[in-house]
């Protein structure tokens, strides 16, 4: 009941602050349009260029895949690694460690209520846009699409919440964490279909993004392609077979760090 | 003018053996940005695979488009990183302490901080480059031009950055604003730079100069393009000169905050 209770907290004043103060949504803003928006437009030329049809997908469903990836992205889950690094640097993991809460849930409650205002505003505002210029492909309107597609967005912000706070305990060990950060962020990039469609992948590439929990972290971007109707459950029993494994990762590494505190006071 | 020129070096020098204390954070901050930045190689250089020859442009031009951008990414942020603190300089009032020093004050600021993880896409920029060069069979000539152009380039990310970054004195909390203008700037020049054609390549050309810091400088060694070496070349000086007018005449709306933040 109590971490109900401090959950709402955290998610009822992280929006309220983010109402308030709505820079960080201008930079999300201009963060997708100048990612995904000119993204997109090369897409389109490029698929223009190909009459309409690169590896046997459309400029429809490719667009769609880009799309889930950067407003993914906009909750900016990946920021709870420089979050715990902070903390740690700054001594203020002391304070929080004495506090009547779990240190890991709350950091984990605080990085997705940061992202939830900016990803639910832009993420409705560009769904609208790209139904009106590009259209649905047939695949978003069958009924299994948006019960699968809430599920393995669930599923995908637990899974990079605990990559990343894997990455972000690393900081009890090693004094800068941006190095081991940067290898795991890009990877995700790579394997996640950001700025090359899932559909373009080689073969040995799209093995290693369904069977790595980098890969899987970003299922969401399968969702707009025909195999998603047939495999869905599959990718879902990958996901949550990481989701366990690394959910272990993480609670053994918090274990070994807190032995590494020394509160000191003052 | 010298004289600024030697303050900056010797700023430059002890921002580097401050930096280098640290050694083992410094070393994989090097090599951390080298991974990261071969991921972009991977990702375009699968476009090409997948997608084939756009704009002629092939795998090689990417592996060239990366490294003419890393490498001004990497000499603009490791001796001039201070000007990316300009937002934090001027909403913590610590900006006084530059207005107070008898140095030149765009020198000063600049000098004022060093990027380590910069030095790691100095020397990306350079492998990349020195692939770039292997690969297109590169001519004395076009490697004297590659050489010219990354200081043309330079010097157009330095002015783009001031630029973006003088905002800093017209928002009361800028940092958000001056990010997401150098993310518009930054991210298309990564793209993969036969993908722009028409009103596209306009823009990103004129209005917001990220073509001229990559896309460009490598059409430009490839055809060996005078033409493009000149508007380049125009373009650097135009943006560098219209810069520096910004960042004078941003300074003036600064408001000292009376904090009183000496040293560092």
């Amino acid at each position: 009941m109590k971490e109900i209770r401090l959950t709402t907290k955290i998610l009822k004043t992280l929006v309220k602050d983010r109402i308030q103060y709505p820079d960080r949504l201008f930079v999300d803003t201009i963060g997708i349009i100048a990612r995904c928006g000119i993204l997109l437009i090369l897409y389109w030329y490029v698929f223009k260029l190909n009459n309409g049809v690169i590896n046997g997908t459309t400029f429809l469903f490719a667009a769609w895949s880009i799309f889930f990836y950067f407003s993914f992205s906009v909750l900016r889950l990946r920021d709870i690694s420089r979050e715990i690094m902070k903390d740690v640097q700054t001594g203020n993991v002391e304070v929080l460690f004495s506090k009547p809460i779990s240190y890991l849930s709350y950091r984990m409650w605080w990085q997705v209520g940061s992202g939830i205002y900016s990803f639910v505003v832009i993420t409705l505002l560009t769904v609208v846009a790209l139904i009106f210029i590009i259209g649905l492909p047939p695949t978003m309107t069958i009924g299994i699409f948006i019960p699968t597609l809430i599920l393995t967005f669930l599923c995908g912000a637990i899974l990079s919440l605990f990559l990343y706070t894997i990455v972000g305990l690393l900081s009890f060990w090693i004094e800068d964490i941006n190095p081991v950060f940067w290898i795991v962020d890009k990877t995700i990039m790579i394997l996640g279909g950001s700025y090359l469609p899932i559909a373009f992948f080689p073969e040995f590439m799209f093995k290693i993004a369904l069977w790595s929990p980098f890969g899987a972290s970003q299922f969401v971007t399968h969702t707009v392609y025909e195999t998603w109707q047939t495999n869905w459950y599959q990718l879902l029993g990958i996901q949550l077979f990481w989701i366990v494994l690394l959910g272990l990762v993480v609670y053994f590494m918090f274990e070994k760090a807190k032995q590494k505190v020394s509160v000191n006071g003052g | 003018m010298m004289k600024e020129l030697y303050f900056a070096l010797y700023a430059i020098k002890k921002n580097i053996q401050s930096s280098a204390k640290l050694r083992t954070s410094f070393l994989m901050n090097i090599f951390g940005v080298a991974v990261n930045n071969t991921a972009f190689i991977i990702l375009w250089g699968f476009f090409v695979k997948s997608v084939g020859i756009i704009g002629g442009w092939t795998v090689a031009d990417i592996i060239g488009l990366q490294g003419f951008v890393a490498l001004c990414f990497g000499i603009v942020f490791s001796t001039a990183d201070g000007i990316r603190k300009l937002a934090n300089y001027t909403a913590s009032g610590s900006f006084d302490r530059f207005m107070l020093s008898p140095k030149n004050l765009l020198v000063r600021i600049a000098t004022s901080s060093f990027g380590v993880s910069a030095l790691g896409d100095i020397v990306f920029g350079i492998v990349c480059l020195g692939i770039f060069a292997f690969l297109i069979n590169a001519t004395i000539y076009q490697i004297l031009l590659i050489i010219l152009l990354v200081i043309i380039s330079t010097i157009v990310f330095l002015a783009a950055a001031i630029a973006i970054y003088s905002t800093s004195f017209y928002f009361t909390d800028s940092s958000s604003v001056t990010d997401s203008l150098f993310e518009l700037f930054l991210t298309p020049s990564l793209f993969h730079g036969g993908a722009f054609q028409g009103v596209m390549r306009f823009i990103f050309t004129f209005a917001i100069p990220s073509l001229l810091i990559g896309a460009l400088p490598v059409e430009i060694v490839r055809d060996i393009s005078l033409g493009k070496l000149l508007l380049v070349s125009v373009l650097a000086i135009f943006w560098f000169v219209v810069s520096i007018n910004i960042f004078n005449r941003a300074v003036k709306k600064y408001e000292s905050s009376n904090f009183m933040t000496f040293g560092n």
